[in-house]
């Protein structure tokens, strides 16, 4: 596996962004300013490191920002008027995301749909879960400042979110890298038929990738909820391109097989430090924050178009 | 199953759904509401048999609702700046041309995946109009709306314009050789490549498709209304996508009409208002989507796995 060109050039970027916004960005490389891009990129950078497993087992995960936003509905109405404590209507909201991601993995393996497929309908599926649990309209807000915590508060000096972020890179990490059930999606990925015959159980493979992005995507619902305060039908909306995005910034082919945790990482730098560069810039060279998505998009497409031109130096 | 095919079950399905909305809401079948309510679903219609086509060829564009947003903000401003309409309107399809001839080349000049590329171009666009325009709507002349027709001929313009543009892409689709080499690139590439059918340009070709017809679909919004809405494409794909997948195209490729893909339009569009009609609550809308697709997955999924075995 050559990820190594990527990787140079995804650093390389990531130093270029560093001396431009270190140069003119105001307060820039500050401690206060290094947690702010914590906090605001840990519900992306959850979803990244969840879909990661997903796309190296040869699927896609569209329903993401549905699941995020059913599981913060399920989390608000658990607690509201279920009247349950907080942890317990969390347990269950974390519940619902896993669950969801599961009815993905299966129908993908039993019904044999494609994933893109699947997701799609529960794309659709699971939002409209949501709203019809809110009927459109209700929204859940005043939580405990317990809870909120979670969305606002420090530990050790670093923000909660950055613990949370940090247990699951390790946890992703350990699992594609570190054991057989990595190697083995990897290998159902790269060619399912052939894994098939060398005795895995691509079927059981999936199916735990789709769930334990599910489960993931509960817990960024969560994330969400408790830094922004209030849980609504509509969060996480299109956190699915976002995180897509960045799992294929950092390398991943989306047909399968190839992924690594490092890149997903860097590729989730390279976005999250360009979006809050660009609103640091004085007012003199100010440019608007629209064009980060402007950025992604274009660096997207350079990205790959050198791709196929890194590896091949990169010897094959 | 075989005799009726896929297109037929949606079709039946639509007819049945109609029927029950017929006999206990016929108030839906009024002749105002309905005429305006098709007039209105008319741009989503060609943006999902445009997205259909690359379908077929075994490939996907999911840039078509940016696309549909620049292209009308590029025809609304041609207006603006005091031009008729039609040259508005042609500048709308010009637009999505050129943007679905940039993700051909992506993906059929330099193999690089469509879903990949579309995605990048989709954030791309759609960013960079919000930039551009930082969301402020462009303001059109009256004359501009309906183009200067009465109401109802406008609105039975536009629908003839989007029928007739479906119907223009599926008679392509069977009947002209570079029509059916679509399909047969989706089922089979390399065959496809031996048997000498231009393949980069046919690949190439679809996405100026999708994106002539994404372009349409913005000529086709822009004159209902006196105002462009910059983000009036937003989550477009993803409901294009979806009705093709219910009217019967294979997302594997070589299999897909345009009849299908009419009839899941307005399956989905219908199953909302017509459930409305019939006393269920709005809020319902999406998850029923959902249902109606996963549903007709698992339908073609079966289907599929008889036939191979």
């Amino acid at each position: 596996m050559k990820t190594g060109r990527t990787w140079w050039v995804l650093i390389g970027l990531l130093a270029v962004e560093a001396i431009v916004f270190g140069t003119w960005g105001r307060n820039f490389g500050t401690a206060d300013n290094v947690a702010n891009m914590v906090r605001h990129g840990t519900e992306v950078a959850l979803l990244a490191l969840a879909l990661l497993p997903v796309v190296v087992g040869g699927g896609i995960d569209l329903s993401l920002g549905s699941m995020v936003g059913l599981s913060a509905v399920v989390f608000g109405k658990a607690w509201r008027d279920g009247g349950m404590p907080w942890g317990g209507a969390a347990l269950i909201a974390v519940a619902t995301g896993a669950g969801a991601g599961c009815l993905n993995g299966w129908m993908v393996v039993r019904l044999r749909v494609p994933s893109l497929i699947v997701t799609l309908g529960t794309y659709s599926l699971f939002r409209g879960m949501a709203e019809a649990l809110t009927q459109g309209v209700d929204a859940f807000t005043a939580f405990p400042a317990s809870f909120l915590w979670l969305g606002e508060g420090r530990w050790g000096g670093v923000p909660v979110q950055g613990w949370i972020l940090a247990a699951a890179t390790v946890a992703a990490a350990s699992w594609m890298h570190g054991m057989r059930w990595g190697r083995e999606l990897r290998a159902a990925g790269f060619a399912p038929e052939g894994a098939r015959h060398a005795g895995i159980d691509v079927g059981r493979r999936l199916v735990w990738a789709h769930g334990a992005c599910g489960l993931v995507a509960g817990i960024a619902g969560l994330g969400y909820t408790a830094r922004l305060g209030t849980a609504k039908a509509d969060a996480g909306t299109g956190l699915e391109l976002a995180a897509i995005t960045a799992v294929v910034l950092g390398g991943a082919s989306i047909h399968g097989g190839r992924g690594s945790v490092g890149g997903t990482w860097l590729g989730i730098a390279v976005i999250a430090v360009m979006a809050n560069g660009l609103t640091r810039l004085p007012a003199t060279m100010s440019v608007a924050a629209e064009l980060t998505g402007l950025m992604t998009g274009l660096l997207l497409l350079g990205g790959m178009a050198l791709g196929p031109l890194l590896r091949k130096d990169g010897g094959s | 199953m075989r005799r009726l095919g896929r297109e037929g079950w949606v079709g039946m399905a639509l007819v049945m759904l109609l029927a029950c909305v017929g006999l206990w809401a016929p108030a839906f079948f009024e002749p105002q509401p309905l005429w305006t309510r098709l007039a209105s679903w008319m741009p989503r219609l060609v943006v999902a048999a445009g997205v259909a086509v690359v379908m077929v060829a075994r490939h996907i564009d999911i840039s078509v609702g940016s696309v549909l947003g620049v292209s009308g903000v590029v025809g609304g401003m041609v207006i603006a700046a005091g031009l008729p309409a039609w040259a508005g309107m042609a500048a709308a399809v010009s637009c999505g041309a050129l943007a679905g001839a940039l993700n051909g080349w992506w993906v059929a000049g330099l193999r690089l995946p469509s879903i990949v590329v579309t995605l990048a171009t989709m954030v791309a666009w759609r960013e960079g109009l919000r930039w551009g325009r930082q969301g402020v709507f462009v303001n059109l002349p009256d004359t501009a709306v309906w183009m200067g027709l009465p109401m109802v001929a406008g609105q039975g313009l536009v629908i003839a314009a989007g029928l007739g543009a479906v119907a223009g892409l599926g008679w392509w689709m069977r009947n002209m050789a570079s029509g059916r080499w679509v399909a047969a690139m989706g089922s089979n590439p390399e065959a496809g490549r031996l048997a000498g059918i231009p393949a980069g340009w046919v690949t190439g070709g679809t996405f100026v498709v999708s994106g002539s017809m994404a372009g349409l679909g913005a000529a086709l919004l822009l004159v209902q209304s006196p105002q462009v809405d910059p983000a009036s494409g937003r989550l477009l794909e993803l409901e294009a996508v979806a009705a093709a997948v219910v009217g019967g195209v294979s997302i594997r490729g070589g299999a897909g009409r345009m009849r299908g893909v009419l009839a899941g339009f307005l399956l989905l569009a219908c199953v909302g208002p017509a459930l409305t009609y019939l006393g269920v609550k709005a809020y319902w809308d999406k998850a029923i989507h959902g249902v109606v697709i996963l549903a007709a997955a698992a339908m073609a999924a079966r289907a599929g796995g008889k036939q191979a075995t």
